[in-house]
């Protein structure tokens, strides 16, 4: 049993998607946290269409996938941070509209693709099984960069999460964060093409931050829980696709699920403090 | 060139087809207490998101000498505290109330230093001057709207600011609550060198401190002086049209609406 364990792990595909497991898990959980926060998970939804979109038409013109799933990803940020920014629309019908074009470029540059759909459905759903060595470092350098820019800037992350307005209000300069974070978003998106897809991404960039929302009111934590959801659920997702045989994308999102399922039943946050506690705890702080 | 800290000339604000603004002159010097008086949509909350540089307007407006637009340098924004209506945020969402009253802190301290012992102590200082430094290490999202707005006055006044735009502070607080927090807005006033603008439709509730008024009613200024001289049954009706009364008992002045 041990044996033919190890000797799984002696595959480079496996070490690979191991690694991917990682990367992927780690950079959309991170991500997932400020569209928890920050209450935009149609951004998400928009970005991660727009990588889609981008690789196909990608495919198309014979352009690296990546590449172009990044440049339309950038476009839509760069369409995105001005209209959020507007404070006399709503922003979710611009999205929906948005998504929806995105969407319909995807299955128009899908319809007219003469090679083998393969390639394209793969973008779709993804595939941890079969990255190459560029996709993973890739994903490794957005990764350590997303990374970096939360460790360094993480006293502003938490003023801009908190209010963008009260941040602007006290000398952050929070529009620099925001748009730092919509292009992050378009390089975590586009990167995970290969890993998990582009439809079925948008799971890992909401679920590992709600999973954190359930669990803890300290901030670094809440990074943290989502990190370590993000990675598990993506190490669970491909052990099950290699034990069962079944598309690892799915199994990946089925995983995140039912974490986000346990975090909620089991929420201590979710436990309702009665008045009369409240009471009580108070007067032992003002002791 | 001017001992003016906040010079308005002509500034107005046009949204779609409705003028919000319209041509309003305002002078306000250092230390002063001003409150800002008017029904709803008279653009009182316009009025100082445009100093606050939260909305573009045309026309001039100069902060400490200095004439700006709605985009602000950093210096200047670090010298003007803002309070919103109400600090809105979800039950579940993580942060702290001393980390909330540390956020305003942020912007002084600049990108990649780190809040000191400094710091610290003033953000507790504060809570304490706000009578919430019990409360320190509850999630915000739990504590009651008037412990909210005294851990939004606390964050405010952490930045150090010159110029305090306050808007409707008191707004949706029970009337215990909101006599609490304008004995706090006072005292505010009393041991901090602040020049503030206070923004409100509750002419029966303004902080003692507060010395002039300035009444707007559809997006004009329709009276600037003593907040004596405001709080007058005709001057009231006018602004806010309805018949309003004033009555005086033990030294104090009461508006009464029939």
């Amino acid at each position: 049993m041990v044996e033919s364990i190890l000797q799984t792990l002696s595959y480079a595909p496996i070490q690979r998607a191991l690694a991917a497991c990682i990367l992927c898990g780690a950079s959309c959980a991170l991500l997932s946290v400020f569209v928890v926060l920050m209450k935009m998970p149609l951004i998400g939804v928009s970005m991660s269409h727009a990588a889609f979109a981008g690789a196909v038409l990608g495919m198309l013109l014979d352009i690296n996938p990546f590449v172009s799933g990044f440049i339309l990803c950038l476009l839509t940020a760069a369409v995105l941070g001005p209209l959020s920014d507007r404070a006399d629309m709503a922003p979710e019908n611009l999205l929906g509209i948005l998504f929806s074009f995105l969407m319909g470029v995807a299955f128009l540059g899908m319809g007219i693709l003469t090679q083998t759909k393969a390639g394209a459905l793969n973008l779709m759903w993804g595939s941890l099984l079969t990255l190459s060595n560029n996709d993973l470092y890739v994903l490794a350098l957005v990764t350590l960069v997303l990374t970096v820019f939360i460790v360094l800037f993480f006293k502003e992350i938490r003023v801009v999460l908190f209010s963008r307005r009260l941040a602007a209000s006290s000398g952050v300069p929070e529009r620099v964060i925001y748009y730092i974070l919509l292009f992050m978003t378009g390089a975590v998106v586009s990167s995970n093409l290969a890993t998990v897809g582009g439809l079925l991404i948008f799971a890992l960039l909401v679920q590992p931050g709600a999973v954190a929302l359930q669990l803890t009111y300290n901030l670094k934590s809440f990074f943290l829980i989502s990190a370590a959801t993000g990675i598990l659920a993506c190490f669970l997702g491909l052990v099950a696709s290699y034990v069962f045989d079944i598309p690892s994308g799915a199994s990946v999102v089925l995983a995140a699920t039912v974490l986000f399922a346990l975090a909620f039943v089991f929420s201590p946050k979710r436990r309702v403090v009665r008045p009369i506690e409240r009471k009580i705890h108070d007067e032992n702080d003002r002791r | 060139m001017t001992d003016h800290y906040l010079t308005l000339k002509q500034v107005s604000v046009r949204r779609h087809q409705s003028l919000l603004l319209s041509g309003i002159d305002l002078r306000v010097s250092k230390n002063e207490f001003v409150g800002v008086i008017g029904p709803n949509g008279a653009g009182k909350t316009t009025l100082l998101n445009v100093i606050a540089g939260f909305e573009k307007f045309s026309g001039a407006l100069s902060l400490f000498g200095e004439a700006q637009t709605w985009r602000r340098p950093r210096q200047t924004r670090l010298r003007v505290g803002y309070v919103p209506q109400l600090l809105q945020i979800d039950p579940g969402f993580p942060i702290l109330a001393r980390q909330a009253v540390m956020t305003g802190a942020v912007g002084r301290l600049g990108l990649f230093r780190k809040p000191g012992k400094q710091e610290h102590e003033d953000a507790l200082r504060l809570m304490d001057m706000m009578r919430v430094a019990h409360l320190a290490d509850r999630p915000l999202g739990q504590l009651s709207g008037g412990e909210r707005q005294k851990v939004s006055l606390a964050r405010a006044i952490v930045q150090k600011p010159d110029l305090l735009l306050l808007d409707e502070p008191t707004a949706n607080l029970d009337i215990a609550v909101q006599k609490e927090v304008l004995k706090l807005i006072d005292e505010i006033s009393e041991r901090e060198a602040l020049t503030i603008l206070f923004v409100t439709h509750d002419f029966n509730m303004l902080p003692e401190r507060m010395r002039r008024a300035v009444m707007l009613k559809g997006g004009l200024k329709v009276f600037d002086g003593k907040i004596s001289a405001a709080l007058t049954g005709n001057e009231l009706s006018r602004v806010f049209e309805y018949p309003l009364e004033t009555f005086e008992r033990n030294g104090k002045r009461f508006i009464c609406y029939g």
